[in-house]
Parts: C-alpha cells; sequence; structure tokens
C-alpha cells in the first residue's frame, strides 16, 4: 500500500569507463538520473548527442517520406494494441554497423525532392492552361505577349464586365491606331473578363493611364508561352503525361525502399534513441579531470541486483547507497500486488502520490470494482464485454497500460455479471419480455435477491450504506495516516472528530428511523457530542485568539453538508443501474412491438435488438466507467489522498517501435 | 376526462425527451465545434475529443428513458390499456420535469465544459483522465434528477 523506498546513489568511475558503466545502468532500467547542472556544451559528450540527432533527424525524415508508401506487416490493430516486435541487441549492432544511412537518406530526399518538383510543374501547367483557355481566340502567336516585338509591347489581364465598354472606349479614344484590343470571349455567368491590349511602345503613358481609371488587374504573362494558343495547350498535355509517368515512376521506387527499408529505418530510430538518451546521461554528470560523478535514485530493492552488476569493474568505480534527505524529491513507484495492477493506471491518471504518500490503488481497487458492477448492473452485457475482451487478450499479445485497462474491465465485467445475476437483469428484461426464453425464467428467479424496478427505495439505501462506509474508510485510512506521521493533532482532531460525529449521527438516525435498539441511541449520542466537541475545539487552531478559535470551531461544523452531499451522490449507483436496465428494456420492448410487422417485422426486429443492445452497452459501460471512477477521485481520494508526485522514469531502453531483448548491454558506440 | 389524464402523461413524457435531447444537442453541438478546430490542428486526436464529445449525450437519453418509462406507466407501449385518471396523470407529468429541466440546462453546461476540455487535451493529450471527470461532475446533475424523475414515477400507483 506505501510507495517503493529510494535510495540516493551516486557512482564515481573512471573516465574512461564511464560509458560502460552507464550501458549497464540502462540495461538494468531501474536508475533515474539526476541530472547536474554543469556546462556541457564543449564536451565530448555532447559532440555524439549532436552526431546522434543527425541521425535521428535523418531517419526521422526518411521514415516521414516513406511510411505512407509501406504496407505493414503486422496490423494497425495490433500495433495500436501495443505489440512490439522484438530485436536483439547484436541484430541492432550490427545493423547500425552495416547501414550506410548516408546514401539511403540522400537517395530518399532525391526521390522527395524530385517529387515536389513535379508537383510545382503541374501546377504551374494548370495555371498555364487556364490563361490559354481563355485566350483561345487568339489570332496571334504568344510570342507577342511574353516577349513582344521590337515596336509592340502588351500586357494582360482581367476586368470587371460592367467596365468593359468603358475599357474599350478608353482604348479607342487615347490608342486609336496605335492598340488593338482583344477580348477573351465570356459567359454571360461570369463576372471578370480578360484582355489582351497590344501597343505601340511610345504609347505605354496612355496605356498606364487607361489601366489605372479602370479596375484592371495585370497578369503576370508567362514568358514560356510562344506559340499559338493550341500548341502550347498540346504542349501541355504532352508535359503532363510525361511528368505523371515520372511521378509513377518515382513512386514506385519509394514503395520499393518503403518495403526494403521501413523497418530497418525503425530499429535504427529506437537504437539511435536509446543510444542518445545515455549520452544525455553522460553529458550531465559532473566530472573531473579523471572520474565522473553519475547521481541517480534507485528503489531500495533494485540496490542488490545494482551492486551485482557493477561488481564486474571492480575497483574502477565506487557506489555510495545514502537515504534521501527531507529536501530530497525521490520519484514515486507504484509496487502493488498482482490483483491491484489493472487499478493503477486510474491512480496514475488521478496524479501519482508523493513520495512517503499512501498509494490508494489497494483501498480503491474494491470498491472501484463493485460501482462498475452496480453502475452497469445487467448480467447480459457482463458476458459480452467479458467475452470481447477475452477474444482480444487472447488474440492479441496486448503489454503496458493497454492491457491494465482491459483487464480492468474484465474484473468490472464479472463484477456486473454479479450484480446483474442478483438483481435479475439479463440485457433487461430479455428473459421476460420474449416467450421463448421462458424456460430460464425459474433458473433467473432463483438467483435474484432484489429487484431495483420494483424495489428502487432499498437499493438507493445500498448504494447510500456504501457510500458511508466508503467515506468513513477514507477517513479512517488519513487517521491511520495521520498517526504513521506522528501527527496525533490531525489524526484525532481532524479525522477522528468526523469519525466519531458520523458514525454517532448515523447511529441516531438509525435509532429515529426504527432500525437499531435504544442502547445505539445512547451511544449515537455519546459519540455525535464527543465528535462534534472535538471538532470545536481542534479546528482552527492556527488562528490566534479564543474567540476566533472558537468561532472556526462552530463554523467547522458546517462542512457536514459537504459529507451530507458525498453519501448522496452515491445515488448514481441506483441511477445508472436502473437507466442500464430501463434502456435495455426498451430496446426489448422495440424489438417485440415491431415483431408484429408482417414480413419484415423479423429482420428489423433483429436489427433493432442487436444494434439497440450494442448502442446500450457502449453508453452504458463509458457512464458507468466514469461515474464509478468519479466516486474514487471526489468522494474518496479527497478524504485522504493529494497525489501530485512524480513517477519514477528510469534510464532504460525507451522505443517505440521495437522491443530491444539481450543478455548484455547495448554496446558502445562512441570512442 | 381519462383521456385528459394520458395526455398529461404525454405531455411530460414528450418534454422528458425534448429538452433533455435539446440539451444534449446543444451541448455536443458546442462540444464538437471545439472538436473540429481542435483536429484540424491534429487529426490523430478523433477518438479522445469523440470521447469527450460523446459525454453531454446522456441526458438526451436519460430523457428517453424517462419518456418511455413515462408512457409505459400509462400503458401507451402495448399491453392492457390503463384507467389514468386526471390527477395520476398530472403527477407523471410532474415527475418527468426533473430530468426535463436538469438535462436541459446541463446538458448545455457540459457541453460547454468538455468543450474546454478538448482544449485541454490539445494543450496536454497526458491528462486526458482529469479532462474526462470534468464534464463528468456537471452530469451528476442530471444523474440525480434522472433518479428523481425515476423514483417519482414509481411511486406514482395506478
Amino acid at each position: 500500500m506505501a510507495v517503493t523506498k529510494f535510495k540516493k546513489a551516486s557512482l564515481v568511475v573512471l573516465g574512461e569507463k564511464e560509458e560502460a558503466v552507464v550501458s549497464v545502468l540502462q540495461d538494468l532500467a531501474c536508475c533515474e538520473i539526476m541530472p547536474e547542472p554543469t556546462d556541457t556544451r564543449t564536451h565530448d559528450w555532447a559532440k555524439c548527442i549532436k552526431s546522434a540527432d543527425e541521425a535521428l533527424a535523418d531517419i526521422r525524415s526518411a521514415l516521414r517520406f516513406l511510411e505512407p508508401y509501406y504496407s505493414e506487416v503486422s496490423g494497425k490493430l495490433e500495433r495500436l494494441l501495443g505489440e512490439k516486435p522484438t530485436v536483439t541487441v547484436e541484430e541492432l549492432e550490427n545493423l547500425s554497423n552495416s547501414i550506410d544511412l548516408a546514401s539511403l537518406s540522400s537517395s530518399v530526399k532525391k526521390i522527395e525532392r524530385r517529387m515536389l518538383d513535379i508537383r510545382t510543374l503541374l501546377s504551374k501547367l494548370d495555371s498555364n492552361e487556364e490563361i490559354l483557355i481563355k485566350l483561345r481566340q487568339f489570332p496571334y502567336s504568344l510570342a507577342i505577349i511574353s516577349s513582344g516585338t521590337v515596336r509592340i509591347s502588351s500586357i494582360v489581364g482581367t476586368l470587371p464586365v460592367a467596365y468593359l465598354e468603358r475599357f474599350q472606349g478608353l482604348v479607342a479614344e487615347l490608342l486609336a491606331s496605335d492598340g488593338e484590343l482583344f477580348v477573351a470571349p465570356f459567359t454571360p455567368k461570369e463576372t471578370d473578363v480578360t484582355v489582351v491590349l497590344m501597343y505601340d511602345k511610345k504609347k505605354a503613358d496612355e496605356v498606364a493611364e487607361i489601366c489605372e481609371k479602370v479596375p484592371f488587374t495585370k497578369l503576370d504573362f508567362p514568358p514560356e508561352l510562344e506559340g499559338t494558343p493550341e500548341e502550347e495547350l498540346s504542349k501541355i498535355e504532352r508535359n503532363r503525361t510525361e511528368l505523371a509517368k515520372e511521378s509513377e515512376n518515382l513512386e514506385r521506387n519509394a514503395a520499393k525502399l518503403a518495403s526494403e527499408w521501413v523497418p530497418t529505418l525503425r530499429n535504427l530510430l529506437d537504437y539511435y534513441s536509446v543510444i542518445r538518451t545515455r549520452y544525455e546521461t553522460l553529458v550531465n554528470a559532473s566530472r573531473t579531470e579523471k572520474v565522473s560523478v553519475i547521481k541517480f535514485w534507485v528503489p531500495e530493492p533494485a540496490v542488490g541486483k545494482l551492486k551485482e552488476k557493477l561488481s564486474k569493474f571492480g575497483e574502477e568505480l565506487e557506489l555510495i547507497i545514502e537515504d534521501p534527505s527531507d529536501d530530497d524529491e525521490p520519484p514515486t513507484l507504484l509496487e502493488n500486488p498482482r490483483w491491484a495492477l489493472p487499478f493503477e493506471p486510474l491512480t496514475r491518471l488521478y496524479g501519482a502520490p508523493k513520495y512517503g504518500e499512501i498509494d490508494p490503488t489497494v483501498p480503491m481497487a474494491p470498491f472501484m470494482f463493485l460501482f462498475f458492477g452496480m453502475c452497469l448492473g445487467d448480467g447480459g452485457y457482463g458476458v459480452l464485454i467479458a467475452f470481447a475482451i477475452t477474444y482480444l487478450l487472447s488474440k492479441y499479445k496486448i503489454v503496458g497500460d493497454t492491457k491494465n485497462f482491459l483487464h480492468l474491465l474484465l474484473l468490472g465485467a464479472l463484477s456486473t455479471i454479479a450484480v446483474g445475476a442478483l438483481t435479475g437483469s439479463w440485457m433487461g428484461d430479455m428473459i421476460d419480455a420474449f416467450p421463448f426464453l421462458a424456460l430460464l425464467k425459474p433458473l433467473k428467479d432463483r438467483l435474484v435477491v432484489l429487484n431495483p424496478m420494483s424495489d428502487p427505495i432499498t437499493f438507493l439505501g445500498i448504494s447510500l450504506a456504501l457510500g458511508v462506509v466508503q467515506i468513513l474508510f477514507g477517513l479512517s485510512i488519513a487517521f491511520w495516516d495521520s498517526l504513521r506521521k506522528k501527527d496525533y493533532m490531525a489524526a484525532f482532531g481532524d479525522n477522528g472528530g468526523w469519525i466519531s460525529l458520523l458514525i454517532g449521527l448515523l447511529l441516531l438516525g438509525g435509532v429515529k428511523s426504527g432500525f437499531l435498539g435504544g442502547a445505539a441511541g445512547l451511544l449515537g449520542k455519546i459519540l455525535s457530542i464527543l465528535g462534534a466537541a472535538v471538532l470545536v475545539a481542534t479546528q482552527g487552531r492556527e488562528k490566534t485568539g479564543l474567540f476566533r478559535r472558537l468561532l472556526s470551531g462552530v463554523l467547522s461544523l458546517y462542512n457536514i453538508t459537504s459529507y451530507l452531499g458525498d453519501i448522496l451522490s452515491y445515488s448514481r449507483l441506483l441511477a445508472l443501474g436502473l437507466a442500464t436496465s430501463a434502456i435495455a428494456m426498451i430496446v426489448n420492448t422495440l424489438t417485440n412491438l415491431v415483431l408484429s410487422i408482417p414480413f419484415v417485422g423479423w429482420i428489423l426486429s433483429i436489427v433493432i435488438f442487436v444494434g439497440g443492445h450494442l448502442f446500450s452497452v457502449v453508453v452504458n459501460t463509458l457512464g458507468a466507467f466514469i461515474h464509478s471512477l468519479r466516486l474514487q477521485y471526489v468522494e474518496f481520494f479527497s478524504k485522504f489522498y493529494s497525489g501530485g508526485g512524480r513517477i519514477f522514469q528510469p534510464l532504460e531502453y525507451r522505443t517505440r517501435y521495437v522491443k530491444i531483448v539481450g543478455s548484455k548491454p547495448l554496446g558502445q558506440q562512441s570512442k | 376526462m381519462e383521456v385528459l389524464g394520458i395526455m398529461l402523461a404525454v405531455l411530460g413524457a414528450a418534454l422528458a425527451a425534448g429538452l433533455a435531447g435539446s440539451g444534449s444537442a446543444i451541448g455536443v453541438g458546442i462540444a464538437g465545434e471545439a472538436g473540429a478546430g481542435i483536429m484540424t490542428e491534429d487529426p490523430g486526436k478523433f477518438g479522445l475529443v469523440l470521447l469527450l464529445q460523446a459525454l453531454p449525450g446522456t441526458q438526451g437519453i436519460y430523457g428517453l428513458l424517462t419518456a418511455f418509462f413515462a408512457i409505459l406507466k400509462v400503458g401507451l407501449l402495448g399491453g392492457e390499456a390503463i384507467e389514468v385518471s386526471v390527477w395520476q396523470g398530472l403527477g407523471v407529468f410532474f415527475a418527468c420535469l426533473p430530468i426535463a429541466i436538469a438535462g436541459y440546462y446541463s446538458g448545455i453546461a457540459q457541453g460547454k465544459t468538455s468543450a474546454a476540455c478538448i482544449q485541454l487535451i490539445a494543450k496536454r493529450p497526458e491528462e486526458t483522465g482529469k479532462a474526462v471527470i470534468l464534464p463528468a461532475m456537471v452530469e451528476t446533475y442530471a444523474v440525480l434528477a434522472l433518479l428523481m424523475s425515476i423514483i417519482l414515477l414509481n411511486s406514482i400507483k395506478f
């Protein structure tokens, strides 16, 4: 239940052995390095990082280009579920020595650049074609526009149709026989018209004047268009086919490169990432001329293994292990029994415990398990989920948090089946709704203890009672934790006061409503008065002055409303359970309704039954998960847990594509 | 007179499904707009965004649920016809109001929270757990309203 203890380790090692030592640490994956703030820029290791970075950049850009052309060997789902192919240390080392990364990268870059060029050329052809289509009727060779003649110059541009007449008038007026205007044909729908104005070079000023008087937009005419429009158009068509063929060739090459190199590049990417992490550790060590000092956190249970692995270096290093001081902030490593592992991600989701704080995973697990079952509360859905997850788990090799999460859902499904059996809910009222299932009815009825549909108040009582149990449990953990830290004031004042008051009030309530006998009433009175007195006396103990202390003590009793709110919040267990059964019941009712439609009724009813229940199981599972989680986070954790710790991040082989296996540490690269 | 009773119950059901559904529609819409904005930057977030967008959708389901419950109660969904007095009909009508009202407003509020949380996961994808819990805080009140509606409906005797 508690968080693993950590030791602070300092490793003093001879300079020439430091990489070998760090590679052993990385292989062990149990040391979190504490970086030392030193000036590292000029160091040898910084150069190694730089060269690793260059390799990584090459690999990443090659992968980014090649991956779209690569057809994955393993399924997408499998990769999504966290399955990684394994690679041995030797394979990786051979790979990095044998491959000529620079030439591969340059050939990839060449293809990429040419493809980009082709794309630019194609879009250029497109825009030229657009202009040419406008000028299809142009009577002269286009050279007159693109290069002009000794005497004649031209401009191309567009202007709104409404100004065309004015433009023509201006041309006639100012240029007369020194200019010729070509107007491209336009449809009534178009708002702009393309014009070509050819003029004597002497008249350039007048042309400028004309263009200023109307909203004329000059087009940059592509200088390579020299022939007649039709000639140019067919030339464009030819160019386009050529480029398309070339681009096809390039794509084929890229696909070939991809199928050949993508797996290798992925391995290399992981390899260089691992190496880079190692260099980073080395560059951050503090050092003298002869020795380097590497400081790191190591979990107490791993110290023995660490010493054993480092023993082969003999006198070349010295390992100093000490306890963390009060100023240190060691990382957090959660350590839980196997059965609670599926719940661990939930703790991390909220925020890891601080070093020395209680790990809430184990206390939370049984409640989460039960609450999920109550919120979903349908045996049929439980079976569905259990089957789906068992299938996934048996089909794919799932690792890490995904696996934990699936296990969590599987546990939840089991709890759901149990709750469903006890409340008689199997796909809602399916067994009662369909006559052909009547055979199962006696079996179902024998298991039923309580039907929340017909007796919701009892179920509500159970939900609230569970809430009381969990909240008191949370307060007890806080009580115990304060005792452990020897903070007796907090233990007896804050937590003990509330526990006593709440239990007392509950006993009184029990007597009032006739569940409990008279003796309990007296005990209830004593406990609640005691609790209230303790709270009034201790709350606000940091305040000065008797009156202010007393006032904040009395005001603290007002917090009883927040406990009331917390407990009432557990009524969602009933509400969500009812919602599941009711939605399932509606699906069954609709199925029965459409069954009476002649001829197609049975098809429709199958569609409604399958679709409706699938929808229901997805929506209700989401709701059940979120709401039972909320009860843990908001109602339970708030009593004893704050989180805000830092998860232990050891120096290890952190990879993206492959899993590195092998008995010896990944070898040295530099020097 | 018994027709009026049934019609009051139907009005209640209509309000429960209609108002709670509207609240969800607005909420899901708000969250969806935010989600589309995020996905222009990073289409890979589709799964997470969809999850958060779906959260304000539950009010509509609760409303629908209550509506079905109400008309089932007065025998409109098959089964034998039931005599419904005006008072009983009025009771069903009132019983539908909690989820109708709370469903409408909480759906919108949850949509806004979801939209904000979508922004949160855009910047810090590692905080998805917290981003899912915040909208669920809003939903509490829809759940409580649903609970009240169902308990009230259940307690009306025919």
